[in-house]
């Protein structure tokens, strides 16, 4: 029991500590990569301090409420979602020590990113106005269609782990690391990570068209918290897809703990750069395109993968 | 096992409360009331007709059926991933097959129209 | 309760200098006349303008706003979340009507310092030296409801109530068969990727849009272009000079190709591409005659992340025979017609000016059309000062351009048809490319919109 207890208490903060740390960075990242895009000055020390700066005045701002809105949603969607994050984040180890053992990672994973869709839902749907619901339906779409490549290649990353424990698949990539063993496993995955963190080119439920969507009736703490909860998730995504494919806490010199936080925020990185760089697509477009071309790419890839593991372990 | 997967879910709610607490701290701060014209929903300045809350014609229903599917078959997909090198072609050939089926139901939904809808 | 209010408190003096230093939240109604460019915010690093009223701090009202825009702009500011204030950029002319609107307002007149201004009115309603605005509108529901019913829901039957005033939307027959709830909305005037005053009455089935009309009041008394109250706009607009007056071409050119730059940075962030919109925005001060350098280099990127062609091509396809002879300008030349009344202009003629065409007549052959033509502008900019127009209509950026009347109208005339049976995106895709301004369609005559004679839905469809 009390061994237990040390476990939750250690998984708690470290989950805590990467998720404020990641949340920050994705902030500061965000920044500094728009305006390197927009041919801006840095203003590095602004980037640093902003998002301080940032939070501080949401939590001045009144939290706004619309009409007959369903409140008790409202309220839990943003908590949902940061919550959900923070579960995926606890399933991956971010060093060997405060690894969480869990023997279906893979699945448990899986379930929470499944569940943002209801997060997402939510949000835009208690406000009981246009925009943000036509952004709640539009998430929807978004999720059904880019779930089965997420899990995909995850499924495909533990064939050679023999084992849905993601602390294994970290430890199967000792001799080569998933994103050289299965190449097409990263790209699929970070397509996959835009989506679920509605981030950029797949930011449909919040785009200007809809007036900011699920987040056009937010303001205050509801924003800032709905803000961090997306953040939340793309940093939890990161961590995964650096543990899966970019061989997690395995590297030379530095502690594993420190390629662990290089290897997500380059993923956040890219993600961000993403974001920026390819503009919204359509809902319609992106939805025929994941079912006729990423799920049975995606599933091409377990075979291969699969090929691949048995050849490895055969010879 | 179980208590690795107790403690994961143990984040889950420590995740819930720290999200709520922020909302808490948020309305301590600041005055909770609101005005009758400060609730109109906003499209644009002028107020709506009727409540947005509608049957949405969610016109991607095919879809969704079609992903149930699939969802079935990643269920399957996670224990058959643990034990696929340990049972080897034979587990190959049998998710291949089945995959294949399923893939023939996209092509088939495709053709069909049920992936677009304007 | 005391310890409560003790930790408020404590925490508020923490946040408050941070807060203090956060960029301004702005939220921009943009109206006639004003000494400030809405763009001009979008590059300050103090400024962050957002896309609703909900979370901004400040309104900021740019210019005067025609009478029948006041009351949707007291229903916007009514919107805002607390602490809120209102910043008001005014020319130095304007009518009593206008001294009412915002009694609260901090006023910023030609020649002052907006930017300071917005910074230090958030900061004041941070510190609690400028008392948040109060409510404009009185608290009241739309109707009354509380009560009414066998429940208190407003009324009979699952649907049949009011609940806060407002009724259910309706079902209506759809073309796959199912009969679903139609949900008729008004949007505008002052909806973040229109132009300000466009005002529309959408019916939405799902996401897809079933039926658009132009609202009439876009056209009422009082909304008119002429009406003085925009004359400054007119006279700093080249174009508009050149109606009565020669101009230099390079001015002209110059100007065109800054109009549509700022089209392109405005559709590159309704697309999602905020930092790069606020990049074409960076050109636009800088822009010469003959240096096009930049604009390619744009234009090269633009082909090479591709995103911005697949979410625009064959969205809001015009055909030629809709477009021929109506003056359409860009929107006319994306789909294929060499419409363009620079041909028969002799100093264009002197240049061996050619119109460029693009001819699919989609929203991606009319953002392709738009920066072909900078870079043709600014190789005609090239020929200076010798002057061009003066003949009584000139080719604007957006189309022919008269006294009386611009090419607003026609698009407007066209826009019903355009969307219907669009999903939300690509119809908000396809009223941004056509590079509409509603002050043109003041000007014109109600009796041409395609809303008379018309019924609201069709229901047999």
């Amino acid at each position: 029991m009390t061994d237990w207890l040390v476990m939750v208490v250690v998984t708690t903060t470290s989950v805590g500590l990467a998720l404020t740390l990641g949340i920050y960075g994705t902030v500061v990242l965000d920044r500094v990569i728009g305006r390197s895009i927009a041919g801006e000055p840095l203003r590095l020390t602004r980037a640093l301090v902003g998002p301080f700066q940032h939070a501080a005045l949401l939590l001045l701002q009144q939290r706004s409420d619309t009409e007959r809105s369903d409140s008790a949603t409202w309220a839990v969607a943003p908590a949902l979602l940061g919550a959900l994050a923070a579960a995926a984040l606890a399933v991956v180890p971010l060093t060997p020590a405060v690894a969480l053992e869990v023997s279906s990672g893979i699945v448990y994973f899986g379930a929470t990113m499944a569940m943002v869709m209801v997060a997402v839902f939510l949000n835009g749907w208690s406000a009981n106005s246009t925009f943000p619901l036509i952004g709640g339906y539009r998430f929807v779409a978004q999720a059904l269609s880019f779930e089965m490549p997420l899990v995909l290649v995850l499924i495909a990353a533990a064939l050679p782990a023999e084992s849905l424990n993601v602390a294994d698949i970290v430890r199967s990539q000792d001799t080569l690391w998933n994103v050289v063993r299965q190449p097409l496993g990263l790209p699929l995955y970070l397509i996959a990570a835009l989506g679920v963190s509605f981030l950029g080119p797949l930011g449909l439920p919040d785009g200007i068209d809809l007036a900011g969507g699920t987040v056009a009736e937010l303001s205050g703490t509801a924003l800032l918290l709905w803000r961090a909860a997306q953040a939340a998730v793309l940093v939890a995504v990161s961590a995964m897809g650096a543990a899966v494919f970019l061989g997690g806490w395995l590297g030379p010199w530095l502690p594993g703990s420190v390629w662990m936080a290089l290897k997500t925020l380059l993923l956040i990185a890219l993600m961000v750069v993403a974001k920026h760089l390819f503009g919204r697509v359509r809902l319609e477009r992106f939805v025929v395109v994941s079912w006729v071309v990423l799920i049975p790419v995606a599933l091409v890839h377990v075979f291969l993968s699969g090929i691949l593991a048995l050849r490895r372990i055969g010879s | 096992m179980l208590a690795a997967l107790g403690a994961a879910l143990i984040v889950f709610v420590a995740g819930l409360s720290a999200w709520l607490a922020v909302r808490r701290v948020g309305d301590v701060l600041n005055r909770p009331e609101t005005t009758g014209p400060q609730r109109i929903p906003f499209s644009g300045g002028d107020p709506p007709a009727v409540h947005a809350w509608n049957r949405f014609h969610a016109r991607y229903y095919a879809m969704a059926l079609l992903f149930l599917a699939f969802d079935m078959e990643m269920v399957f997909m996670y224990p058959w991933a643990v034990v696929f090198v340990r049972e080897g072609m034979i587990a190959f050939v049998e998710m291949l097959m089945f995959i294949v089926i399923l893939m023939l139901g996209i092509l088939y939904a495709w053709r069909e129209g049920a992936l677009e809808w304007s | 309760m005391v310890m409560r209010d003790a930790v408020a408190e404590g925490l508020r003096r923490l946040l408050i200098p941070l807060a203090c230093r956060a960029p301004v939240r702005v939220f921009a109604l943009a109206g006639v006349n004003s000494p400030t460019n809405i763009d001009d915010l979008r590059l300050r690093d103090d400024i962050c303008l957002v896309d609703s009223p909900r979370s901004a701090n400040v309104l900021w009202v740019a210019g005067l706003l025609p009478a029948p825009l006041q009351d949707s702009a007291r229903r916007v500011h009514a919107m805002m979340s607390h602490p809120r204030a209102t910043v008001w950029s005014r020319p130095s002319v304007m009518t009593a009507e206008h001294a009412t609107l915002f009694p609260h307002a901090t006023i910023v007149g030609p020649s002052e310092d907006l930017f300071e201004a917005l910074r230090t009115v958030q900061r004041a309603l941070l510190t609690k030296r400028h008392a948040s605005d109060e409510a404009l509108l009185p608290d009241e529901e739309p109707a009354p409801w509380r009560g009414v019913g066998p429940y208190g829901q407003g009324g009979t039957g699952m649907t049949g109530g009011v609940p806060y005033g407002r009724p259910m939307a309706e079902r209506a027959p759809d073309r796959d068969g199912l009969e679903l709830d139609q949900l008729p909305m008004r949007i505008g005037p002052f909806f973040p990727p229109f132009p300000s005053g466009l005002i529309l009455d959408v019916r939405l089935q799902g996401d897809v849009v079933q039926e658009v009309t132009i609202a009439e009041s876009l056209f009422a008394q009082g909304n008119v272009l002429s009406s003085g109250e925009s004359q400054g706009d007119l006279l700093r607009d080249p174009f508009r000079r050149a109606l009565t007056e020669p101009v230099p071409v390079g001015e002209l050119e110059l100007a065109r190709a800054r109009h549509h730059l700022r089209w392109l940075a405005h559709a590159l962030r309704v697309h999602g591409l905020e930092a790069l919109g606020r990049r074409v925005l960076m050109f636009v001060p800088a822009l010469e005659p003959g240096k096009a350098g930049d604009i390619l280099a744009l234009r090269r990127l633009l082909d090479r992340i591709r995103t911005f062609d697949w979410s625009t091509a064959g969205v809001g396809i015009l055909e030629r025979q809709q477009l021929s002879g109506r003056g359409l300008g860009p929107v006319a030349r994306a789909a294929g017609l060499s419409d363009d009344s620079r041909l028969v202009d002799p100093a264009y003629d002197k240049l061996g000016f050619e119109p460029l065409v693009h001819n699919d007549g989609d929203c991606r052959a009319r953002w392709r059309q738009r920066l072909g033509e900078v870079i043709q502008s600014l190789a005609l900019a090239r020929a200076g000062a010798q002057p061009a127009g003066g003949a009584g209509s000139v080719e604007s950026p957006r189309g022919v351009l008269r006294p009386e009347t611009g090419p607003t109208p026609a698009l407007l005339t066209l826009l019903p048809g355009l969307v219907r049976g669009m999903e939300w995106g690509d119809a908000v895709t396809t009223i941004v490319s056509l590079d509409l301004d509603v002050r043109e369609a003041r000007a014109a005559s109600p009796v041409e919109t395609p809303t008379s004679g018309k019924p609201a839905v069709e229901r047999d469809e």
